[in-house]
Protein backbone atom coordinates (compact mmCIF):
# COMPACT_ATOMS: atom_id res chain seq x y z
CA UNK A 1 0.00 0.00 0.00
CA UNK A 2 2.84 2.48 1.00
CA UNK A 3 4.72 1.58 -2.36
CA UNK A 4 1.57 2.53 -4.52
CA UNK A 5 1.55 5.50 -2.56
CA UNK A 6 5.13 6.40 -2.96
CA UNK A 7 4.97 5.31 -6.54
CA UNK A 8 1.83 7.83 -7.56
CA UNK A 9 3.61 10.18 -5.88
CA UNK A 10 6.38 9.87 -7.90
CA UNK A 11 4.14 10.01 -11.01
CA UNK A 12 2.49 12.95 -9.82
CA UNK A 13 5.99 14.77 -9.45
CA UNK A 14 7.45 13.54 -12.77
CA UNK A 15 4.46 14.85 -14.69
CA UNK A 16 4.69 17.89 -13.00
CA UNK A 17 8.23 18.24 -13.70
CA UNK A 18 7.33 17.53 -17.61
CA UNK A 19 4.87 20.11 -17.88
CA UNK A 20 7.02 23.03 -15.84
CA UNK A 21 10.18 21.95 -18.30
CA UNK A 22 7.98 22.56 -20.90
CA UNK A 23 6.35 25.56 -20.52
CA UNK A 24 9.81 26.73 -19.29
CA UNK A 25 10.74 26.59 -23.17
CA UNK A 26 8.20 28.39 -24.44
CA UNK A 27 9.41 31.47 -22.66
CA UNK A 28 12.91 30.42 -24.24
CA UNK A 29 11.54 29.83 -27.65
CA UNK A 30 10.17 33.57 -27.50
CA UNK A 31 13.62 34.90 -26.02
CA UNK A 32 15.01 33.06 -29.09
CA UNK A 33 13.16 34.69 -31.31
CA UNK A 34 14.22 37.88 -30.07
CA UNK A 35 17.55 36.56 -29.59
CA UNK A 36 17.82 35.88 -33.31
CA UNK A 37 16.86 39.23 -34.37
CA UNK A 38 19.24 40.83 -32.28
CA UNK A 39 22.01 38.86 -32.94
CA UNK A 40 21.52 38.72 -37.23
CA UNK A 41 21.38 42.49 -37.06
CA UNK A 42 24.02 43.18 -34.07
CA UNK A 43 26.74 44.42 -36.97
CA UNK A 44 24.41 46.91 -38.75
CA UNK A 45 23.29 48.66 -35.49
CA UNK A 46 26.68 48.83 -34.96
CA UNK A 47 28.07 49.62 -38.10
CA UNK A 48 26.27 52.44 -39.02
CA UNK A 49 24.60 53.45 -35.79
CA UNK A 50 21.14 53.28 -34.88
CA UNK A 51 19.34 56.67 -35.66
CA UNK A 52 21.06 55.87 -38.79
CA UNK A 53 18.81 52.84 -39.93
CA UNK A 54 15.36 53.84 -37.52
CA UNK A 55 15.74 57.84 -39.33
CA UNK A 56 17.58 57.15 -42.58
CA UNK A 57 15.02 57.29 -45.72
CA UNK A 58 17.30 56.06 -48.38
CA UNK A 59 17.61 52.26 -48.74
CA UNK A 60 19.99 51.19 -51.31
CA UNK A 61 21.55 47.95 -49.81
CA UNK A 62 23.56 47.08 -52.55
CA UNK A 63 25.51 49.98 -52.77
CA UNK A 64 28.94 50.20 -51.93
CA UNK A 65 28.63 51.01 -48.77
CA UNK A 66 25.13 50.40 -48.49
CA UNK A 67 22.40 53.05 -47.30
CA UNK A 68 19.94 51.05 -44.81
CA UNK A 69 17.62 53.79 -43.65
CA UNK A 70 14.35 51.88 -43.12
CA UNK A 71 12.49 55.12 -42.22
CA UNK A 72 10.33 55.46 -44.69
CA UNK A 73 8.98 51.64 -44.23
CA UNK A 74 8.67 52.54 -40.44
CA UNK A 75 6.29 55.21 -41.27
CA UNK A 76 4.45 53.30 -44.09
CA UNK A 77 3.55 50.85 -41.18
CA UNK A 78 2.57 53.36 -39.13
CA UNK A 79 0.53 55.27 -41.16
CA UNK A 80 -0.95 51.97 -42.61
CA UNK A 81 -1.97 50.55 -39.32
CA UNK A 82 -2.70 53.50 -37.89
CA UNK A 83 -5.41 54.29 -40.73
CA UNK A 84 -6.64 51.04 -40.52
CA UNK A 85 -7.82 51.80 -36.89
CA UNK A 86 -8.98 54.99 -37.42
CA UNK A 87 -11.46 53.66 -40.03
CA UNK A 88 -12.44 50.58 -38.08
CA UNK A 89 -13.18 51.70 -34.48
CA UNK A 90 -16.23 53.90 -35.47
CA UNK A 91 -17.52 50.79 -37.54
CA UNK A 92 -16.23 47.95 -34.81
CA UNK A 93 -17.79 50.08 -31.87
CA UNK A 94 -21.21 50.73 -33.18
CA UNK A 95 -20.62 46.78 -34.17
CA UNK A 96 -19.79 45.47 -30.79
CA UNK A 97 -22.81 47.95 -28.95
CA UNK A 98 -25.14 46.16 -31.44
CA UNK A 99 -23.94 42.71 -30.56
CA UNK A 100 -23.83 43.21 -27.00
CA UNK A 101 -27.50 45.68 -25.86
CA UNK A 102 -29.71 45.80 -29.30
CA UNK A 103 -29.10 42.46 -31.67
CA UNK A 104 -31.83 40.19 -30.86
CA UNK A 105 -30.36 36.54 -30.04
CA UNK A 106 -30.94 34.71 -33.02
CA UNK A 107 -28.98 37.68 -35.09
CA UNK A 108 -26.05 37.73 -32.58
CA UNK A 109 -26.06 33.99 -32.71
CA UNK A 110 -25.47 34.58 -36.94
CA UNK A 111 -22.49 37.43 -36.80
CA UNK A 112 -20.74 35.69 -33.94
CA UNK A 113 -19.86 32.71 -36.17
CA UNK A 114 -19.42 35.41 -39.12
CA UNK A 115 -16.56 36.96 -37.22
CA UNK A 116 -14.98 33.98 -36.67
CA UNK A 117 -14.68 33.30 -39.82
CA UNK A 118 -13.79 36.60 -41.08
CA UNK A 119 -10.79 36.34 -38.22
CA UNK A 120 -10.36 32.72 -40.20
CA UNK A 121 -10.03 34.25 -43.98
CA UNK A 122 -6.47 33.80 -44.81
CA UNK A 123 -5.16 37.38 -45.32
CA UNK A 124 -3.73 36.34 -48.73
CA UNK A 125 -7.23 36.32 -49.91
CA UNK A 126 -8.21 39.30 -48.48
CA UNK A 127 -5.11 40.78 -50.36
CA UNK A 128 -6.09 39.41 -53.39
CA UNK A 129 -9.66 40.45 -53.36
CA UNK A 130 -8.66 43.83 -52.21
CA UNK A 131 -5.97 44.08 -54.94
CA UNK A 132 -8.48 42.11 -57.99
CA UNK A 133 -11.37 44.67 -56.75
CA UNK A 134 -10.63 48.26 -54.75
CA UNK A 135 -7.12 48.82 -57.10
CA UNK A 136 -9.23 48.29 -60.23
CA UNK A 137 -11.93 50.22 -58.55
CA UNK A 138 -9.94 53.14 -57.68
CA UNK A 139 -7.80 52.98 -61.42
CA UNK A 140 -11.30 53.08 -63.18
CA UNK A 141 -12.80 55.75 -61.59
CA UNK A 142 -10.41 58.16 -60.16
CA UNK A 143 -8.47 57.63 -63.61
CA UNK A 144 -5.15 56.52 -61.91
CA UNK A 145 -2.49 54.76 -63.71
CA UNK A 146 -2.09 52.97 -60.37
CA UNK A 147 -4.65 52.06 -57.82
CA UNK A 148 -2.16 51.19 -54.99
CA UNK A 149 -1.83 53.42 -52.21
CA UNK A 150 -1.13 53.60 -48.27
CA UNK A 151 -5.09 53.96 -48.14
CA UNK A 152 -6.01 51.02 -49.78
CA UNK A 153 -3.87 48.66 -47.79
CA UNK A 154 -5.44 50.46 -44.81
CA UNK A 155 -9.14 50.22 -46.14
CA UNK A 156 -8.59 46.27 -46.58
CA UNK A 157 -6.81 46.09 -42.94
CA UNK A 158 -10.08 47.68 -41.79
CA UNK A 159 -11.77 44.90 -42.95
CA UNK A 160 -9.08 42.35 -41.54
CA UNK A 161 -9.03 43.92 -37.82
CA UNK A 162 -12.95 44.74 -37.47
CA UNK A 163 -13.35 41.19 -35.74
CA UNK A 164 -10.96 41.97 -33.53
CA UNK A 165 -12.43 45.28 -32.35
CA UNK A 166 -15.89 43.80 -32.39
CA UNK A 167 -15.34 41.14 -30.03
CA UNK A 168 -13.35 42.50 -27.64
CA UNK A 169 -15.01 45.79 -27.24
CA UNK A 170 -18.56 43.76 -26.81
CA UNK A 171 -16.88 42.04 -24.17
CA UNK A 172 -15.73 44.68 -22.36
CA UNK A 173 -19.12 45.75 -22.29
CA UNK A 174 -20.76 42.85 -21.09
CA UNK A 175 -18.14 43.47 -18.47
CA UNK A 176 -19.74 46.37 -17.11
CA UNK A 177 -21.60 45.78 -14.08
CA UNK A 178 -25.13 45.25 -13.80
CA UNK A 179 -25.63 47.62 -11.25
CA UNK A 180 -25.39 50.41 -13.52
CA UNK A 181 -27.09 49.40 -15.64
CA UNK A 182 -30.27 49.10 -13.39
CA UNK A 183 -30.03 52.36 -11.82
CA UNK A 184 -29.45 53.95 -15.39
CA UNK A 185 -33.21 52.60 -16.45
CA UNK A 186 -34.37 52.71 -13.18
CA UNK A 187 -33.98 56.51 -14.27
CA UNK A 188 -36.13 56.30 -17.34
CA UNK A 189 -33.23 56.70 -19.59
CA UNK A 190 -33.30 55.08 -23.15
CA UNK A 191 -31.04 52.12 -24.14
CA UNK A 192 -28.99 54.18 -26.31
CA UNK A 193 -28.47 57.35 -23.87
CA UNK A 194 -27.45 54.31 -21.51
CA UNK A 195 -25.14 52.79 -23.51
CA UNK A 196 -23.46 55.78 -25.14
CA UNK A 197 -23.00 57.65 -21.60
CA UNK A 198 -23.00 54.86 -18.73
CA UNK A 199 -21.96 51.91 -20.61
CA UNK A 200 -18.80 53.37 -22.90
CA UNK A 201 -17.06 55.37 -20.62
CA UNK A 202 -17.11 52.43 -18.03
CA UNK A 203 -15.64 50.40 -20.71
CA UNK A 204 -13.26 52.77 -21.74
CA UNK A 205 -10.21 50.64 -20.81
CA UNK A 206 -11.56 47.45 -22.45
CA UNK A 207 -12.02 49.58 -25.54
CA UNK A 208 -8.81 51.17 -25.73
CA UNK A 209 -7.43 47.61 -25.29
CA UNK A 210 -8.97 46.28 -28.39
CA UNK A 211 -8.43 49.06 -30.63
CA UNK A 212 -4.34 49.06 -29.40
CA UNK A 213 -4.79 44.77 -30.12
CA UNK A 214 -6.07 45.67 -33.82
CA UNK A 215 -2.82 48.17 -34.17
CA UNK A 216 -0.85 45.10 -33.38
CA UNK A 217 -2.57 43.13 -36.09
CA UNK A 218 -2.66 45.97 -38.69
CA UNK A 219 1.48 46.54 -38.12
CA UNK A 220 2.53 42.94 -38.21
CA UNK A 221 0.03 42.02 -41.07
CA UNK A 222 2.06 41.09 -44.06
CA UNK A 223 0.21 39.79 -47.54
CA UNK A 224 -2.60 42.02 -47.73
CA UNK A 225 0.02 45.00 -47.47
CA UNK A 226 2.35 43.78 -49.50
CA UNK A 227 -0.52 43.62 -52.70
CA UNK A 228 -1.79 46.21 -51.93
CA UNK A 229 0.60 49.26 -50.43
CA UNK A 230 2.06 49.86 -53.76
CA UNK A 231 6.09 49.06 -52.58
CA UNK A 232 7.94 52.17 -53.53
CA UNK A 233 10.75 53.34 -51.48
CA UNK A 234 9.60 56.46 -51.79
CA UNK A 235 8.52 58.72 -48.29
CA UNK A 236 4.96 58.43 -48.46
CA UNK A 237 3.21 61.93 -47.88
CA UNK A 238 0.07 61.28 -47.60
CA UNK A 239 -2.50 58.95 -47.11
CA UNK A 240 -2.89 58.51 -50.98
CA UNK A 241 0.76 57.82 -51.71
CA UNK A 242 2.53 54.29 -51.84
CA UNK A 243 4.79 52.96 -49.61
CA UNK A 244 6.22 50.00 -48.79
CA UNK A 245 5.70 48.93 -45.21
CA UNK A 246 8.41 46.72 -42.69
CA UNK A 247 6.53 43.33 -43.36
CA UNK A 248 6.17 43.90 -46.84
CA UNK A 249 10.01 44.72 -47.22
CA UNK A 250 11.27 42.03 -45.21
CA UNK A 251 9.26 39.39 -47.18
CA UNK A 252 9.58 40.91 -50.81
CA UNK A 253 13.91 41.11 -50.12
CA UNK A 254 14.08 38.21 -47.56
CA UNK A 255 14.88 35.74 -50.27
CA UNK A 256 17.23 37.34 -52.20
CA UNK A 257 19.43 38.70 -49.58
CA UNK A 258 22.79 37.24 -49.33
CA UNK A 259 23.04 35.40 -46.21
CA UNK A 260 25.41 37.22 -43.57
CA UNK A 261 25.38 40.86 -45.98
CA UNK A 262 24.58 44.20 -44.83
CA UNK A 263 21.33 43.92 -46.57
CA UNK A 264 20.41 40.66 -44.58
CA UNK A 265 21.01 41.98 -41.34
CA UNK A 266 19.39 45.28 -42.26
CA UNK A 267 16.35 43.32 -42.94
CA UNK A 268 16.85 41.70 -39.20
CA UNK A 269 16.92 45.26 -37.95
CA UNK A 270 13.42 45.68 -39.99
CA UNK A 271 12.53 42.64 -38.05
CA UNK A 272 13.57 43.10 -34.91
CA UNK A 273 11.44 46.75 -34.90
CA UNK A 274 8.40 44.89 -35.94
CA UNK A 275 9.12 42.78 -32.73
CA UNK A 276 9.87 45.54 -30.30
CA UNK A 277 6.85 47.19 -31.41
CA UNK A 278 4.58 44.29 -30.99
CA UNK A 279 6.00 43.48 -27.55
CA UNK A 280 5.54 46.63 -26.30
CA UNK A 281 1.88 46.60 -27.12
CA UNK A 282 1.25 43.33 -25.57
CA UNK A 283 3.00 44.51 -22.15
CA UNK A 284 0.76 47.92 -22.52
CA UNK A 285 -2.05 45.55 -23.05
CA UNK A 286 -1.08 43.68 -19.79
CA UNK A 287 -0.65 46.38 -17.46
CA UNK A 288 -4.12 48.20 -18.92
CA UNK A 289 -5.87 44.86 -17.54
CA UNK A 290 -4.11 45.23 -14.40
CA UNK A 291 -3.58 48.93 -13.50
CA UNK B 1 -38.64 65.22 -29.48
CA UNK B 2 -35.12 65.66 -30.62
CA UNK B 3 -34.32 63.11 -28.20
CA UNK B 4 -36.27 60.93 -29.67
CA UNK B 5 -34.96 61.62 -33.31
CA UNK B 6 -31.34 61.33 -31.93
CA UNK B 7 -32.03 57.83 -30.09
CA UNK B 8 -33.75 56.50 -33.50
CA UNK B 9 -30.34 57.88 -35.18
CA UNK B 10 -28.20 55.78 -33.06
CA UNK B 11 -30.49 52.78 -33.38
CA UNK B 12 -29.95 53.01 -37.11
CA UNK B 13 -26.29 53.14 -36.67
CA UNK B 14 -25.66 50.63 -35.09
CA UNK B 15 -27.87 48.01 -36.90
CA UNK B 16 -26.13 49.40 -39.72
CA UNK B 17 -22.65 48.38 -38.83
CA UNK B 18 -24.28 45.16 -36.74
CA UNK B 19 -25.15 44.15 -40.63
CA UNK B 20 -22.29 45.36 -42.40
CA UNK B 21 -20.74 42.96 -40.98
CA UNK B 22 -22.29 40.04 -42.35
CA UNK B 23 -22.51 42.14 -45.71
CA UNK B 24 -18.70 41.84 -45.50
CA UNK B 25 -18.81 38.07 -45.47
CA UNK B 26 -21.63 37.60 -47.92
CA UNK B 27 -19.89 40.14 -50.43
CA UNK B 28 -16.27 38.21 -50.12
CA UNK B 29 -17.97 34.42 -50.35
CA UNK B 30 -20.14 36.06 -53.05
CA UNK B 31 -17.56 37.47 -55.09
CA UNK B 32 -15.29 34.76 -55.04
CA UNK B 33 -18.18 31.74 -55.48
CA UNK B 34 -18.91 33.90 -58.77
CA UNK B 35 -15.54 34.11 -60.06
CA UNK B 36 -13.98 31.25 -58.57
CA UNK B 37 -17.19 28.62 -58.80
CA UNK B 38 -16.66 27.98 -62.55
CA UNK B 39 -12.59 27.25 -62.15
CA UNK B 40 -12.96 24.55 -59.59
CA UNK B 41 -13.60 21.20 -60.96
CA UNK B 42 -12.17 17.57 -60.29
CA UNK B 43 -9.43 18.11 -62.82
CA UNK B 44 -8.43 21.47 -61.00
CA UNK B 45 -8.20 19.59 -57.78
CA UNK B 46 -6.42 16.58 -58.76
CA UNK B 47 -3.89 18.18 -61.88
CA UNK B 48 -0.25 19.71 -61.64
CA UNK B 49 -0.18 23.69 -63.35
CA UNK B 50 0.21 23.98 -66.78
CA UNK B 51 0.64 26.10 -69.81
CA UNK B 52 3.19 28.85 -70.15
CA UNK B 53 3.55 30.90 -67.84
CA UNK B 54 3.03 28.06 -65.85
CA UNK B 55 -0.03 27.85 -64.02
CA UNK B 56 -2.29 29.58 -66.76
CA UNK B 57 -3.42 26.23 -67.17
CA UNK B 58 -4.18 22.78 -64.96
CA UNK B 59 -4.99 22.66 -61.44
CA UNK B 60 -3.26 22.89 -58.35
CA UNK B 61 -2.52 19.54 -56.87
CA UNK B 62 1.04 20.14 -55.96
CA UNK B 63 -0.48 23.19 -53.78
CA UNK B 64 -2.81 21.05 -52.11
CA UNK B 65 -0.23 18.48 -51.17
CA UNK B 66 2.33 21.13 -50.38
CA UNK B 67 -0.31 22.34 -47.72
CA UNK B 68 -1.24 19.72 -46.33
CA UNK B 69 1.87 18.38 -45.35
CA UNK B 70 3.14 21.66 -44.27
CA UNK B 71 0.05 21.55 -41.99
CA UNK B 72 0.77 18.74 -41.03
CA UNK B 73 4.32 18.97 -39.70
CA UNK B 74 2.50 21.72 -37.76
CA UNK B 75 0.29 20.39 -35.96
CA UNK B 76 2.73 17.84 -35.08
CA UNK B 77 5.08 19.91 -34.09
CA UNK B 78 3.20 22.32 -31.83
CA UNK B 79 0.45 20.10 -30.25
CA UNK B 80 2.09 18.35 -27.78
CA UNK B 81 4.45 20.74 -26.30
CA UNK B 82 0.48 23.39 -26.90
CA UNK B 83 -1.47 21.19 -24.89
CA UNK B 84 1.20 20.31 -22.09
CA UNK B 85 1.78 24.24 -21.45
CA UNK B 86 -1.87 24.39 -21.64
CA UNK B 87 -2.02 22.04 -18.95
CA UNK B 88 0.86 23.62 -16.71
CA UNK B 89 -1.18 26.62 -16.98
CA UNK B 90 -4.93 24.83 -15.58
CA UNK B 91 -3.85 22.41 -13.22
CA UNK B 92 -0.14 22.70 -11.88
CA UNK B 93 0.75 26.28 -11.61
CA UNK B 94 0.10 28.25 -8.55
CA UNK B 95 -0.93 31.67 -9.20
CA UNK B 96 2.89 32.90 -9.31
CA UNK B 97 4.66 34.84 -10.80
CA UNK B 98 6.29 32.23 -13.22
CA UNK B 99 2.69 31.76 -14.28
CA UNK B 100 2.13 35.37 -15.08
CA UNK B 101 5.59 35.19 -16.99
CA UNK B 102 4.12 32.10 -19.62
CA UNK B 103 0.69 34.01 -19.53
CA UNK B 104 2.26 36.66 -20.71
CA UNK B 105 4.71 34.88 -23.24
CA UNK B 106 2.48 33.02 -24.64
CA UNK B 107 0.13 36.61 -25.53
CA UNK B 108 3.25 38.33 -26.89
CA UNK B 109 3.88 34.82 -28.78
CA UNK B 110 0.24 35.54 -30.59
CA UNK B 111 1.18 38.72 -31.62
CA UNK B 112 4.45 38.14 -32.52
CA UNK B 113 3.67 39.24 -36.81
CA UNK B 114 3.98 35.78 -39.06
CA UNK B 115 6.79 37.33 -41.12
CA UNK B 116 9.23 37.87 -37.88
CA UNK B 117 8.17 34.26 -37.27
CA UNK B 118 9.54 33.33 -40.77
CA UNK B 119 12.32 36.10 -40.38
CA UNK B 120 13.74 33.80 -37.36
CA UNK B 121 12.89 30.23 -39.01
CA UNK B 122 15.01 31.74 -42.29
CA UNK B 123 17.79 32.31 -39.87
CA UNK B 124 17.79 29.57 -37.61
CA UNK B 125 16.27 26.42 -39.91
CA UNK B 126 17.01 27.36 -43.22
CA UNK B 127 20.26 29.02 -43.28
CA UNK B 128 21.97 27.99 -39.60
CA UNK B 129 20.69 24.77 -39.83
CA UNK B 130 21.31 23.64 -43.29
CA UNK B 131 17.72 23.01 -44.14
CA UNK B 132 17.73 25.17 -47.18
CA UNK B 133 13.99 26.25 -48.62
CA UNK B 134 12.27 23.04 -47.33
CA UNK B 135 9.25 21.49 -46.17
CA UNK B 136 10.82 20.91 -42.96
CA UNK B 137 11.51 24.59 -41.98
CA UNK B 138 8.24 25.75 -43.56
CA UNK B 139 6.12 23.14 -41.49
CA UNK B 140 8.51 23.91 -38.23
CA UNK B 141 7.88 27.90 -38.55
CA UNK B 142 3.89 27.83 -39.37
CA UNK B 143 4.40 25.44 -36.17
CA UNK B 144 6.15 28.16 -33.84
CA UNK B 145 3.17 30.25 -35.50
CA UNK B 146 0.66 28.16 -34.19
CA UNK B 147 1.98 27.12 -30.76
CA UNK B 148 0.43 29.69 -29.02
CA UNK B 149 -2.93 29.47 -30.38
CA UNK B 150 -3.13 25.74 -29.36
CA UNK B 151 -1.93 26.90 -25.87
CA UNK B 152 -4.71 29.80 -25.76
CA UNK B 153 -7.78 27.26 -26.83
CA UNK B 154 -6.50 24.10 -24.99
CA UNK B 155 -5.79 26.36 -21.72
CA UNK B 156 -9.64 27.91 -22.08
CA UNK B 157 -11.09 24.49 -22.64
CA UNK B 158 -9.51 23.12 -19.65
CA UNK B 159 -10.34 26.07 -17.83
CA UNK B 160 -14.17 25.75 -18.70
CA UNK B 161 -14.69 22.17 -17.21
CA UNK B 162 -16.80 22.81 -14.84
CA UNK B 163 -14.82 23.66 -11.30
CA UNK B 164 -17.19 20.85 -9.09
CA UNK B 165 -15.62 17.83 -10.62
CA UNK B 166 -12.11 19.62 -9.37
CA UNK B 167 -13.30 19.60 -6.15
CA UNK B 168 -15.32 16.25 -6.18
CA UNK B 169 -11.69 14.87 -7.17
CA UNK B 170 -10.01 16.66 -4.48
CA UNK B 171 -12.55 15.77 -2.02
CA UNK B 172 -12.02 11.68 -2.58
CA UNK B 173 -8.05 12.28 -2.72
CA UNK B 174 -7.67 11.61 -6.14
CA UNK B 175 -4.46 12.59 -7.68
CA UNK B 176 -3.99 15.61 -9.95
CA UNK B 177 -2.77 12.66 -12.55
CA UNK B 178 -5.33 10.62 -12.47
CA UNK B 179 -8.44 13.48 -12.45
CA UNK B 180 -6.26 15.03 -15.36
CA UNK B 181 -6.12 11.99 -17.14
CA UNK B 182 -9.82 10.13 -16.57
CA UNK B 183 -11.98 13.55 -15.60
CA UNK B 184 -11.21 16.54 -16.70
CA UNK B 185 -8.95 16.09 -20.66
CA UNK B 186 -12.18 13.93 -21.94
CA UNK B 187 -14.75 16.89 -20.63
CA UNK B 188 -12.29 19.02 -22.34
CA UNK B 189 -11.28 17.22 -25.27
CA UNK B 190 -13.95 18.59 -27.87
CA UNK B 191 -13.05 21.71 -27.39
CA UNK B 192 -9.14 21.02 -27.22
CA UNK B 193 -9.69 19.05 -30.80
CA UNK B 194 -11.53 22.37 -32.31
CA UNK B 195 -8.84 24.43 -30.98
CA UNK B 196 -6.21 22.28 -33.13
CA UNK B 197 -8.03 22.23 -36.37
CA UNK B 198 -8.71 26.29 -35.66
CA UNK B 199 -4.62 26.61 -35.41
CA UNK B 200 -4.26 24.19 -38.92
CA UNK B 201 -6.56 26.38 -40.72
CA UNK B 202 -4.39 29.34 -39.50
CA UNK B 203 -1.57 27.31 -40.79
CA UNK B 204 -2.90 26.33 -43.89
CA UNK B 205 -3.42 29.84 -45.01
CA UNK B 206 -0.57 32.06 -43.87
CA UNK B 207 1.62 33.03 -46.60
CA UNK B 208 4.55 34.97 -45.21
CA UNK B 209 6.10 32.36 -43.18
CA UNK B 210 5.92 29.87 -45.62
CA UNK B 211 6.99 32.21 -48.30
CA UNK B 212 10.24 32.71 -46.81
CA UNK B 213 11.35 29.07 -45.97
CA UNK B 214 9.40 26.69 -48.29
CA UNK B 215 7.21 28.03 -50.93
CA UNK B 216 8.26 27.93 -54.71
CA UNK B 217 6.76 28.43 -57.69
CA UNK B 218 6.49 25.06 -58.77
CA UNK B 219 7.59 21.86 -57.21
CA UNK B 220 6.48 17.87 -57.10
CA UNK B 221 5.69 18.34 -53.55
CA UNK B 222 6.64 14.63 -53.06
CA UNK B 223 6.32 14.73 -49.23
CA UNK B 224 10.24 15.27 -49.06
CA UNK B 225 11.41 16.98 -46.13
CA UNK B 226 13.78 18.55 -47.45
CA UNK B 227 12.48 19.54 -50.44
CA UNK B 228 10.64 22.66 -51.61
CA UNK B 229 7.20 22.84 -52.00
CA UNK B 230 3.94 24.53 -53.46
CA UNK B 231 1.71 25.80 -51.29
CA UNK B 232 -1.48 27.20 -52.05
CA UNK B 233 -1.43 30.23 -50.37
CA UNK B 234 1.67 31.17 -52.04
CA UNK B 235 0.25 29.73 -55.20
CA UNK B 236 -2.69 32.35 -54.90
CA UNK B 237 -0.22 34.97 -54.50
CA UNK B 238 2.54 34.30 -57.24
CA UNK B 239 -0.61 33.84 -59.76
CA UNK B 240 -1.79 37.45 -58.84
CA UNK B 241 1.15 39.05 -58.82
CA UNK B 242 2.87 37.45 -61.56
CA UNK B 243 -0.54 37.94 -63.75
CA UNK B 244 -0.63 34.45 -64.71
CA UNK B 245 -4.04 33.88 -64.39
CA UNK B 246 -6.63 35.75 -62.56
CA UNK B 247 -9.23 32.87 -63.05
CA UNK B 248 -6.99 30.35 -61.86
CA UNK B 249 -6.40 32.53 -58.57
CA UNK B 250 -10.03 33.30 -57.65
CA UNK B 251 -9.92 29.51 -57.98
CA UNK B 252 -7.41 28.98 -55.45
CA UNK B 253 -8.87 31.48 -53.54
CA UNK B 254 -12.00 30.05 -53.09
CA UNK B 255 -10.71 26.80 -52.50
CA UNK B 256 -8.96 28.20 -49.64
CA UNK B 257 -11.72 29.87 -48.13
CA UNK B 258 -14.05 27.00 -48.47
CA UNK B 259 -11.60 25.01 -46.83
CA UNK B 260 -11.76 27.49 -43.59
CA UNK B 261 -15.51 27.10 -43.94
CA UNK B 262 -15.26 23.07 -43.26
CA UNK B 263 -12.89 23.23 -40.47
CA UNK B 264 -15.18 26.18 -39.02
CA UNK B 265 -18.14 23.93 -39.36
CA UNK B 266 -16.71 21.19 -37.79
CA UNK B 267 -14.90 23.17 -34.84
CA UNK B 268 -18.93 24.27 -34.47
CA UNK B 269 -20.19 20.53 -34.42
CA UNK B 270 -17.59 19.67 -31.43
CA UNK B 271 -18.38 22.45 -29.02
CA UNK B 272 -21.80 21.11 -29.61
CA UNK B 273 -20.75 17.87 -28.58
CA UNK B 274 -19.09 19.20 -25.24
CA UNK B 275 -19.84 17.58 -21.94
CA UNK B 276 -21.14 14.88 -23.57
CA UNK B 277 -17.99 12.53 -24.08
CA UNK B 278 -17.50 11.64 -20.60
Amino acid sequence: MLELQTQRQLVNLLVKLICLTVSACTTLLLLAIAAFMVAESLPVWSALGPLKIIAGTDWSPLAAPPRLGIGTMILSTLWVALGAVLLSAPLGFAGAIFLAEFAPPWLAGIIRPVLNILTGIPSVVYGFVGAAVLIKFFEVSFNMASGESLFCASLILTVMVLPYIVTNSESALRSVPREYRQAALALGVSKQYLTLRVLLPLAKKGLTGALVLAFGRAAGETMAVLMLAGNTMLLPTSWFSKGEPLSALIALELGTSVVGSAHYQALFAAGLVLLILVICINLFLTLLKRG
Amino acid sequence: MLRRCLDLLWLVLFWTAGLFILFVLAGIMGYLVLRGGPVLSWEFLTTAPRGLPLGAEGGVFPAIKGTFYLVLIAVFSAVLPGIITAVYLVEYAAPSRFRDIINLTVQCMAGIPSIVTGLFAYALFVVRMGFGISLLAGGLALGIMIFPVIVVTSRDALLAVNEQYRLVGASLGVSRWYMLVRVIFPQGLPAVISGVLLAAGYAAGATAPVMVTAAVISAGSSGSLFEPVMALPYHLYILFSQQISIERAYGTALLLVLLLLILNAVTLWLRSLKGKGA
